[in-house]
């Protein structure tokens, strides 16, 4: 996947690839949805439909060797940091060729060799691990930095007060990236946090903060570059606080028997990154319908591939439990 | 073209779910994620969305429970015609299979788990003790009892709570078989003797034995001129109580000084052959049995391991032995003449590799010369190791022992 | 031979582990300038620095985790949770974590951590500082579990334990810091699963682990006086288990008594009770017996605390009781 090359600034064309890239994901997580309901996935599946930008703008900020952790809704990030659709749909399916093969599924998305050191289904699970990874680099005198995705669900964990206290203390080169939609599962965040302005948290460990609209892929790409070069400088960590949306339900299937359904409409109306990334770009009818059938071609082609993988042998379950 | 509308898998774990209403009728136009029908799940009741744009052509299932994946309705361009299977309702779906998602590949992983992979070994073939169900028998105890076809309610156990434990077996195992099944036992308690360290070490050494492949040869001796030596030498030595035992101890140590090969133990690395006939002799005391070792006796004369025996055979019947007194043997000398017992088979004293049973003198009438004789007769059985005694190694061993008995002039 | 107490045995093996490798460190609640609550890194933190003797917050989950994380980048961390009691906070990161990274991620990935900790009774902290947990992780498919009960053998292991691949949670006993030993000069490893046998006899087998092993060795010495032969084995590694250790065993001496001072309810004797069952069955002359402390948390006055956990004499009848002499 192309760099950015110059730092901070994105050229028309640049945005038009992460278009293209958040495209992807959004035609992938609807191809995910539609293989779920009729039956050909296993497993809880989780879409971050709306968050697209987030993934696109961080991931395509990192340079190699930093490294990201996810949460359970972390197809995106995992296309986005790099792996290829084909894996990622072939896991889904359980195949060997997929990106852990066949042992992890949707909430376990690894791909060590592109930086993805695996999506954590325990809310918060992975922060401590961040901190840790990112000692790792500061012991050794490596210029990387290691990235932390979660949701505003998790900042209530024990987990995210210990970690970002022991990161701050140690000033450990990690960024930790609040995707903030709004929902805990089905707990609204006036029902989770006695705070609306969830930054308040990191900035009670002294840790330097960024605030940026998720909606705009552009601006969370400078938000992180910012970010990475305060992180990697030796400085400490950063909190990037990022203000997104989840178009859909917790998991697929998920009624949203919690929320009015004009709210998803209204949002789906006025917060969509797609359609505000595309008018910013100005792209013409033509130009998308480009972009939809590429990547269109590209995630018919995973679903093909992964459905002609290789399933595990059953007896592959005893392997990988010990080194 | 027309597109089908199959019941959603809407969870994991849905299986069916229930029509309520439809909120479209057939003919009304239908765009894409606008509600269709409404939904009953075992979690909720959701209005569902359109799959597709169009117009709605047919319902397939107006209301009432579906599976997943079935048809229930049709969306297309106006006018189009539906086809036929379309309407069909209990036509096998190729997607979306009802239940946890990819169950074919489930069952094929249920099926792989039943070959024994959960358990590291088969578990060993075992019998039931029908008859004995209800009786108290340690694995151990009930393994033996199997092996030597032993009817384990026939045993009396002084476990605890009268569980028969493997000595117990062992003890049943070595009486006579008019003992194995006794008559119906006569009113009373059953006694429960505490066992003694001596009776656990007889047990554990025999256990032992008794695993070591063997064999027995038989031979019948006359000893009419051991029986004369006998006389002359307790006229000699009138202080000295000498018996067979003594002459049968020195003339099995010069026999074995012949036949080294038989003067031996195995190990798993080696075959030892031992320089000097170092004879144990099996000795009943009260505390249980014995073998007290009398060291050299090629070396001794038959005084001298009267002498010896006298002394160990004292005091094993007093308990005063040494370890010492014990160690050492390199082959054991049975005796149960005395008792009247014609002829035995004794179990090997390991690590030596061979054992003399050696019943009582009788007068039997052989064959003399042709001619029908009374002589004081004498059956000797020598059970050997067979991992390091062959049976012609025995038998020659043997052959000297007899002939040497009845012309000890030879030996001597 | 150099005469080593069991604690001078553990910081032996950190200290020579970090003298060797840069990627070993050790991180933990007051292990810098106090040496750790039981002394144990004493003295480190003048040849190593801050570092890598590195004191964290009371923060029991972000300490595993760290932990965790930075062996997931290839450092072999060595943390201590203070008090086995503490482990309950840091399972998350050690039982859905540590364990599981490496399986999750088909083999992407390896986690080289060390949680070492400590517990036990004999000292009266009561109920939140004194419990034996060792069997709750047994139980975890992905980590290693070791028991060490002698300096020679917890300096052996803890080296191995450093240098294995997989998480390993290392439980040392706090009553047994100050018992001494001589040891070889140079670090011996010990190969993880690997039983080891104390004392060899013909009529019992006692399979004892911790403190539990030493109280079973005068049980042994005492039973000899009444004729009774008792052998002594240590598992040490509790998973993976030397199986075949302990089976042909008790196949020789036909009799079993497993002995912890864990809870004998779901503790790892009950684990031991079964593979023997299974594969000795027709060996066993005996029930199997389980030594342990009596189901109650851990009490606080002494009288209370001796009472509950098991000694010498409660191996010792359960000896008898298997050759038909207890009660």
């Amino acid at each position: 996947m192309a760099k950015v090359e110059q730092r901070g600034t994105l050229s028309k064309s640049d945005l038009r690839d992460f278009y293209r890239e958040m495209l992807l994901i959004r035609r992938f997580e609807e191809k995910v949805e539609e293989r779920f309901r009729a039956g050909e996935l296993a497993g809880f599946l989780h879409v971050a439909i709306g968050q697209e930008a987030v993934a696109v703008g961080v991931c395509r900020a990192l340079e190699d060797g930093d490294i990201i952790m996810s949460t359970h809704r972390a197809h995106g990030h995992s296309l986005a940091k790099g792996t290829h659709p084909n894996e990622v749909m072939a896991e889904l399916y359980g195949k060997a060729e997929g990106c852990s093969h066949g042992y992890g599924g949707s909430m376990h998305l690894y791909d060590v060799e592109h930086g993805n050191m695996g999506a954590n289904a325990v809310v918060g699970g992975g922060l401590p691990q961040v901190t840790g990874a990112a000692l790792a680099f500061k012991m050794r005198g490596e210029p990387r930095v290691a990235v932390a995705f979660f949701g505003d669900g998790a900042t209530n964990t024990g987990a995210f007060h210990e970690a970002l206290n022991m990161a701050q203390l140690w000033t450990v080169p990690a960024v930790f990236v609040l995707e903030d939609n709004k929902w805990a599962e089905s707990t609204p965040e006036s029902q989770h946090s006695p705070l609306r302005d969830l930054s308040k948290r990191a900035e009670a460990f002294g840790m330097y903060t960024v605030k940026v609209d998720g909606q705009d892929a552009e601006a969370v790409y400078k938000a992180t570059r910012k970010a990475l070069e305060h992180a990697r400088s030796g400085k400490g960590p950063v909190f990037m606080h990022v203000d997104t949306y989840r178009l859909v339900g917790h998991y697929i299937g998920d009624p949203q028997i919690y929320r009015p359904k004009n709210e998803v409409r209204k949002l789906r109306e006025t917060k969509d990154p797609l359609p505000l990334l595309r008018e910013r770009l100005g792209l013409s009818d033509e130009e998308v319908q480009e972009l939809e059938t590429e990547v269109e071609e590209i995630v018919e082609a995973s679903v093909e591939f992964a459905k002609s993988g290789t399933d595990p042998k059953p007896e592959d379950a005893l392997k990988n439990v010990y080194a | 073209m027309a597109t089908e509308i199959k019941l959603p898998r809407l969870g994991q774990g849905m299986e069916s779910g229930t029509i309520v209403k439809w909120l479209k009728s057939e003919g009304d136009k239908v765009e894409k994620g606008e509600p269709l029908y409404e939904l009953d799940t075992d979690k909720v009741t959701q209005e569902v969305e359109a799959d597709a744009s169009g117009v709605l052509l047919r319902i397939a299932v107006a209301e009432g429970e579906v599976p997943v994946g079935r048809t229930i309705a049709v969306i297309g361009e106006q006018g189009e015609e539906v086809a036929e299977e379309a309407k069909a309702e209990d036509r096998p779906e190729e997607e979306g299979s009802p239940g946890p998602a990819r169950e074919a590949e489930r069952e094929r992983g249920r099926a792989a788990s039943t070959n024994g992979s959960q358990t590291e070994s088969a578990p060993a073939e075992r019998s039931l003790d029908t008859g004995a169900a209800r009786l108290k028998a340690s694995p151990l105890a009930r393994r033996i009892a199997r092996e030597r076809g032993i009817d384990l309610a026939s045993i009396s156990g002084t476990g605890p709570e009268g569980r028969v434990v493997a000595e117990d077996v062992e003890r049943a195992a070595a009486a006579p078989a008019s003992a194995a099944a006794p008559a119906p036992a006569a009113a009373g308690e059953v006694e429960a003797r505490p066992l003694t360290s001596i009776r656990r070490t007889i047990a554990r050494r025999l256990t032992q034995a008794w695993t070591i492949p063997v064999f027995q040869l038989t031979i019948s001796v006359d000893m009419t001129r051991t029986n004369e030596l006998v006389t002359k030498l307790r006229a000699a030595n009138p202080d000295v109580r000498i018996t067979v035992s003594d002459v049968l101890a020195k003339l099995s140590a010069a026999a074995l000084m012949k036949h080294r090969d038989v003067n031996v133990q195995y190990t798993e690395e080696a075959i030892l052959v031992f320089p000097s006939a170092n004879i144990g002799i099996a000795v009943a005391a009260p505390q249980g049995l014995v073998v007290p070792v009398i060291s050299a006796c090629e070396r001794r004369t038959i005084p001298e391991i009267a002498i010896a025996r006298v002394d160990v055979v004292e005091r094993a019947r007093a308990a005063k032995l040494q370890a010492a007194d014990m160690e050492g043997g390199t082959f054991t000398i049975s005796n149960l003449g005395m008792y009247g017992v014609e002829q035995f088979i004794a179990v090997l004293n390991p690590p030596q590799a061979a054992i003399l049973a050696v019943g009582t003198t009788e007068d039997r009438i052989v064959a003399v010369d042709g001619a029908p004789a009374v002589r004081p007769m004498l059956t000797l059985t020598l059970t050997c190791d067979h991992r390091a005694v062959d049976g012609a190694t025995g038998a020659e061993f043997l052959a000297t022992l007899k002939a040497s008995l009845e012309e000890p002039g030879l030996a001597l | 031979m150099p005469e080593l107490s069991y604690r001078e045995a553990v910081r032996d093996a950190l200290t020579q582990a970090m003298r060797r490798d840069d990627d070993v460190f050790v991180m933990g609640e007051d292990i810098a300038e106090m040496g750790g609550s039981m002394g144990v890194t004493q003295g480190m933190l003048a040849e190593f620095g801050p570092e890598r003797i590195r004191n964290t917050p009371i923060s029991e989950i972000a300490l595993a985790g760290a932990a965790v994380g930075a062996a997931m980048q290839g450092m072999r961390p060595v943390a201590e949770i203070m008090y086995e009691d503490f482990l309950t906070i840091a399972t998350e990161q050690i039982v859905n974590q540590a364990a599981k990274h490496r399986y999750m991620s088909g083999g992407q990935l390896t986690v080289p951590v060390v949680f070492r900790t400590q517990g036990g009774a004999g000292w009266s902290p009561g109920a939140q500082h004194a419990q034996q947990l060792e069997s709750w992780f047994v139980h975890i498919p992905g980590l290693k579990v070791v028991f060490a009960s002698t300096p020679e053998d917890v300096r052996g292991l803890l080296w191995s334990s450093i240098y294995d691949d997989n998480p390993v949670v290392f439980f040392e006993h706090r009553t047994l810091y100050g018992l001494k030993e001589e040891v070889p000069e140079e670090i011996e490893p010990i190969p993880l699963g690997r039983a080891r046998v104390h004392r060899e006899g013909e009529d019992v087998t006692v399979i004892a682990t911790g403190r539990l092993v030493h109280e079973a060795l005068a049980a042994a010495a005492e039973a000899e006086k009444e004729g009774v032969s008792v052998e002594v084995v240590d598992p040490r590694t509790l998973q993976p288990l030397d199986e075949n250790a302990l089976v042909s065993s008790v196949k020789k001496t036909n009799r079993c008594v497993v002995a912890h001072e864990a809870v004998v309810r779901g503790g790892f004797g009950a684990e031991v009770a079964a593979v023997i069952q299974y594969q000795a069955f027709d060996w066993l002359d005996a029930p199997i017996e389980r030594v342990g402390a009596r189901f109650c948390p851990m009490p606080f006055a002494p009288v209370m605390e001796e009472w509950v956990v098991p000694h010498a004499n409660d191996v010792l009848e359960a000896v008898y009781r298997t050759v038909g002499r207890g009660n």
